[in-house]
């Protein structure tokens, strides 16, 4: 490494300069090559329509079971629609497991199921077992093993192994780009730092790659994604803070496992509905520790400081929230069921009001939203939910001058350029003069701006390698989120729809915020940009959003949050 | 499943909404990245990396000022001093409007590179002035007050403009504590923000006036008995002037006759032409624009319109405008603009190209046929064509009164008609006395260097 940096070091300045004209242009090439390799097969894969069942009605109707887990019942939008008076809109709960066996549950319905003649409101079924719903006989017929392992074929092959491999050679090259651009303007700052920050990203992804090989998993596209938005990050540490790199490495360590540890727990459903609880006292835990034991920052009580480590507890909290908030069909449809989530959500909300983070709370909002709409369908709860969120949002701005003031600024930037306005109107004018190429590695002057590597993070970017490098986050996110809608069609369980759902959906809020904060377009709010913001808690958080959207990915043999569907349990790894 | 599926619709609507947002500041992006590159304070416009490395070098790339660091002007101490009114000072008293006009352009900013220039290499700028002229110019005038200009009337390029008194930016004197009063006004560009009292090269534009007017205005003749008795007043001569036809009542610069030619072009004619011909109308170029002449005659009368006509009464012009007037003459009727920057680059890629000057005709081919005819017929007969050897010189001299018993404005206005040498010029002496003794050995050794 010695041998390395010294060798930089006798580079001659018009070597550099080269080096720098042909990067502006390289950059934007490969990281757009890289991006649209990883976003087009989430936005494209096709959603294959999947029988796994036949319903038999005793007048020799068959109906089709097209998901895992089907609702039964009169209203048009039921997955299985049974025109009879008797029945009622939503009746029972059809669910399929991993191992191929098949529950029924009664959904709070007013005639209530019969199996074999017995009133039940659960029960497992047995091939030949007789179904009443409402007066009617059904008999359920599974397809067979041999049709299933067709039905495994024809879905989509989520990519070959070479195009995996080839994406993370293709990001290793960036990588070491990116590196030696920043090595030849710094080596006596922190060269030795920046090197052990690429080079352990380059390890970690090759490494992730190797498992996901060995358990046999073909999809990396939202690995590669992550890997492709925490080297931006890096890139922003080096040109800002390069002595911090090793400790977002290894936030971002730390970050995979948890992303690995959620991915698996989320395989089984019931081992999932377990974890569920603990994820929910454990979003409520990390508030009030923050809250009994953080320090006040800028107005806000978010940091928790342990030695030299600053920690921002809400952040994982939000991953928290996502567990908490996903269920499965069956308990959906139970009225019990979404008034403990309120209680949750009001729980929360009042640690976060008490905690004054205007941003945080934000987000824990839309979450909020996001699924509130998804379990209950209904546009009218959202609109009061919201009305209430801009009673509660005037009063704390009376309450809080600090939060006002970021406010009046909004829009009007230019007009305070020396005060509120000074980190807005400096990174406009720093994105403005890097253009669309940039101005090269640590050619940039946000180095000199507070929280450049966090909140303003999308100027330092856009500042030192230009507008088309730094909007590819966004293009990432975008097919990020617009994948887990997609695979919401042939999610296994409304409980991985809900949670990629709103995972995305909180990705999605952060780079609005982030990013748009920046430019002045909302107000600034100082929350982070996922995996780009300098920040262990955020960084560990932003893994543990995507392990929810990677849970709902079906494809063929792409997710190892999905167990392989080809020979069933046995030969699993 | 279906419903669940349905309802996820609403996270579409965040991502429609960065969507948005993103799609909205890349517009603003676009209408308003230089305005937000070059407002105050910006890092990279002036917080020591770009605009304060730029350069201004002379049309033949002499260096004129160096903007890195605490600024370097020229190393020679009268060019800094001729060039002062268009490179500034240290203090920023002296304001150059080329150097704010040209920021965008220094700093090389454009919407797709930023304001990147490959190896940070320095915008400079290039004006059209000569050094040689300049120093020249400087010299001849001497200690006296005033400005001398020569411009290219076919391109426009200004090859000449030096304003006096001035002072050395690497060696300012003691201008406040001055009490000698030969610092008055230092501080301004007279050349293009001053205005003075023509006197007889206003009889250039009255000429013209008539020439458009009458078509046989050639065939008059005039008389001059030193006295022209006019409305309630008279209109005086020198001397007596006799019986002369157009041509010598134009190099005899005769008030009398000329009080007889306003009157026969008349009142409103006058004016008209006086602002078709521009020759009080303010230019703008490179970001300055010249101070406005004045010609108002209508509330005048028998001898104020008479004096109006002869370049006195409440007539001003600045020395650019009427430049740009003998220019118009020289080109065949059709104004050409002057301009002082020619060209910026930064590293290899040119940033700004003075364009093509506009052509603006503002009198007939034949008018100003007979004018440079009658032009050339002064310095032949009156100024001597020797002080102009090699040069065909077409001119006429005035002199300013300005009353309150100073001495008059002298001045001198006109153009080389070579081919070789299209040249428009003006000299303004203040307190000059006669425009012929003072002004043409000043303009004679700047057009000597110039068409060398």
């Amino acid at each position: 490494m010695e041998a390395i940096l010294n060798s930089l070091a006798q580079v001659e300045a018009t070597h550099c300069h080269v080096f720098t004209e042909m990067l502006r242009w390289l950059m934007p090439i490969l990281a757009g090559i890289l991006v649209l390799r990883c976003a087009a097969p989430l936005l494209t894969f096709r959603r294959e329509p999947e029988i796994w069942a036949w319903l038999c009605l005793s007048d020799g109707k068959r109906l089709a079971v097209t998901h895992w887990e089907s609702v039964i019942g009169r209203s048009k939008r039921s997955d299985i629609v049974i025109q009879f008076p008797t029945v009622s809109r939503s009746h029972a709960v059809l669910t399929r497991y991993d191992d191929g066996s098949w529950t029924i549950f009664d959904a709070d319905s007013k005639g209530g199921i019969q199996v074999n003649g017995r009133k039940v409101s659960i029960h497992a079924l047995q091939p030949e077992d007789i179904i009443t719903i409402g007066g009617i006989d059904m008999m359920l017929q599974p397809i067979s093993h041999k049709q299933e392992q067709r039905l495994a074929q024809n879905r989509t092959q989520a990519a070959s192994t070479a195009g995996m491999v080839a994406n993370v050679l293709l990001l290793t090259v960036i990588q070491c780009l990116f590196c030696i651009s920043y090595l030849l303007g710094s080596i006596q700052r922190s060269g030795m730092e920046i090197m052990i920050g690429f080079g352990g990203l380059i390890l970690c992804q090759w490494l992730l790659l190797t498992f996901y090989l060995c358990i046999r998993r073909r999809s990396f596209e939202a690995e590669s994604i992550a890997f492709f938005l925490c080297t931006l990050g890096m890139v922003a540490i080096a040109a800002v803070k390069p002595g911090e790199a090793v400790k977002q490495l290894i936030a971002m360590v730390i970050g995979i496992a948890a992303y690995l540890l959620i991915g698996w727990s989320m395989r089984d459903l019931q081992r999932a509905k377990k974890v569920r609880y603990l994820a929910a006292v454990a979003g409520v835990g990390f508030l009030v520790i923050t809250l009994l034991f953080g320090k006040e920052y800028y107005g806000a009580k978010n940091w928790l400081i342990i030695g030299s480590l600053s920690l921002q507890p809400s952040e994982l909290s939000k991953v928290c929230f996502v567990f908490a908030g996903a269920s499965t069909m069956d308990r959906l449809l139970k009225k019990r069921n979404i008034i403990l989530f309120i209680a949750y959500s009001v729980l929360i909300c009042g640690c976060l009001a008490l905690m004054n983070d205007f941003g945080t709370a934000l987000i824990f909002f839309c979450a909020f939203l996001i699924i509130a709409f998804l379990r209950s369908g209904s546009i009218g709860t959202i609109g009061l939910a919201c009305t209430a969120l801009g009673f509660a949002g005037v009063i704390a701005l009376k309450i809080a001058p600090h939060a006002m003031r970021r406010f009046s600024a909004w829009r009007h930037v230019w007009e305070y350029p020396l005060s509120t306005g000074y980190q807005q109107t400096k990174s406009m004018m720093c994105i403005a003069a890097g253009g669309m190429l940039g101005l090269g590695a640590g050619n940039g002057w946000m180095k000199n701006m507070f929280a450049a590597d966090s909140d303003v993070v999308f100027a330092t970017v856009c500042e030192e390698w230009g507008m088309i490098v730094a909007l590819l986050p966004v293009v990432c996110i975008v097919a990020l989120a617009v994948f887990a809608v997609r695979s919401a069609a042939v999610a296994r369980s409304s409980f991985y729809t809900i949670g990629s759902c709103t995972a995305a959906s909180i990705l999605v809020v952060q780079v609005i915020l982030n990013m748009l904060g920046t430019v002045d377009v909302v107000p600034l709010t100082g929350v982070t940009f996922p995996f780009l913001s300098n920040g262990g808690t955020s960084m560990i958080g932003a893994w543990g959003l995507l392990a929810f959207v990677k849970a709902a990915d079906t494809r063929q043999n792409a997710s190892f949050a999905v167990r392989l569907a080809k020979q069933g349990r046995d030969e699993d790894e | 499943m279906n419903r669940i599926a349905g309802r996820t619709f609403i996270a579409m609507l965040l991502v429609f909404a960065l969507l948005g947002g993103t799609v909205f500041f890349l517009s603003e992006y676009f209408a308003k990245g230089e305005e937000w590159v070059l407002f105050s304070g910006s890092p990279h416009v002036y917080g020591g990396t770009k605009l304060s490395t730029g350069m201004i070098l002379d049309r033949d790339g002499a260096l004129l000022l160096d903007l890195s660091g605490d600024k370097t002007y020229a190393p020679d101490a009268s060019l800094r001093k001729a060039m002062l009114h268009w490179t500034g000072d240290r203090q920023g008293n002296v304001y150059t409007p080329i150097l704010s006009e040209y920021t965008p352009d220094m700093v090389g900013y454009d919407a797709f590179n930023g304001v990147y220039s490959y190896a940070n290499e320095p915008g400079r700028m290039t004006l059209t002035l000569s050094s040689k002229a300049q120093k020249a110019a400087l010299e001849a005038m001497g200690e006296r007050v005033g400005t001398v200009a020569v411009y290219n009337y076919r391109t426009g390029e200004l090859l000449c403009a030096v304003t006096t008194p001035n002072f050395d930016p690497d060696n300012v004197p003691d201008i406040a504590g001055d009490t000698s009063g030969s610092y008055e006004g230092v501080y301004l560009n007279r050349f293009t923000q001053s205005v003075y009292i023509p006197g007889s090269i206003f009889k250039i534009a009255t000429l013209a006036a008539a020439l458009e007017t009458r078509r046989d205005m050639e065939d008059m003749r005039f008389t001059c008995d030193g006295v022209y008795e006019i409305g309630s007043g008279d209109v005086t001569c020198e001397k007596i002037h006799g019986k002369q036809d157009l041509k010598s009542a134009f190099s005899n610069s005769c008030n009398c006759a000329f009080a007889q030619i306003v009157e026969l072009v008349g009142r409103d004619k006058l004016q008209q032409y006086v602002e078709q011909f521009a020759v009080t109308e303010s230019v703008s170029f490179d970001g300055i624009t010249t101070a406005q002449g004045n010609f108002d005659v209508s509330n005048a009368y028998g001898e104020s319109l008479a004096w109006a006509g002869i370049g006195q009464y409440t007539d001003q012009i600045n020395p650019c405008s009427f430049m740009g007037f003998m220019g118009a003459i020289a080109n065949g009727g059709k104004g050409v603009s002057p301009y002082v920057v020619s060209t910026v680059q930064v590293g290899s890629h040119r940033t700004y190209r003075a364009k093509a000057a506009d052509n603006r005709r503002v009198m007939s081919g034949a008018t100003a046929q007979i004018l440079t005819e009658y032009l050339r017929n002064n310095v032949e007969v009156k100024y001597g064509a020797e002080n102009f050897p090699g040069l065909t010189v077409c001119a006429k001299t005035g002199t300013g009164e300005v009353g309150g018993g100073r001495k008059p404005n002298a001045m001198f206005a006109g153009f080389v008609e070579d081919e070789a040498y299209p040249y428009a010029f003006i000299v303004a002496v203040e307190d000059g006395g006669y425009g012929s003794s003072v002004c043409i050995p000043i303009i004679s050794k700047v057009l000597k260097v110039l068409c060398q």
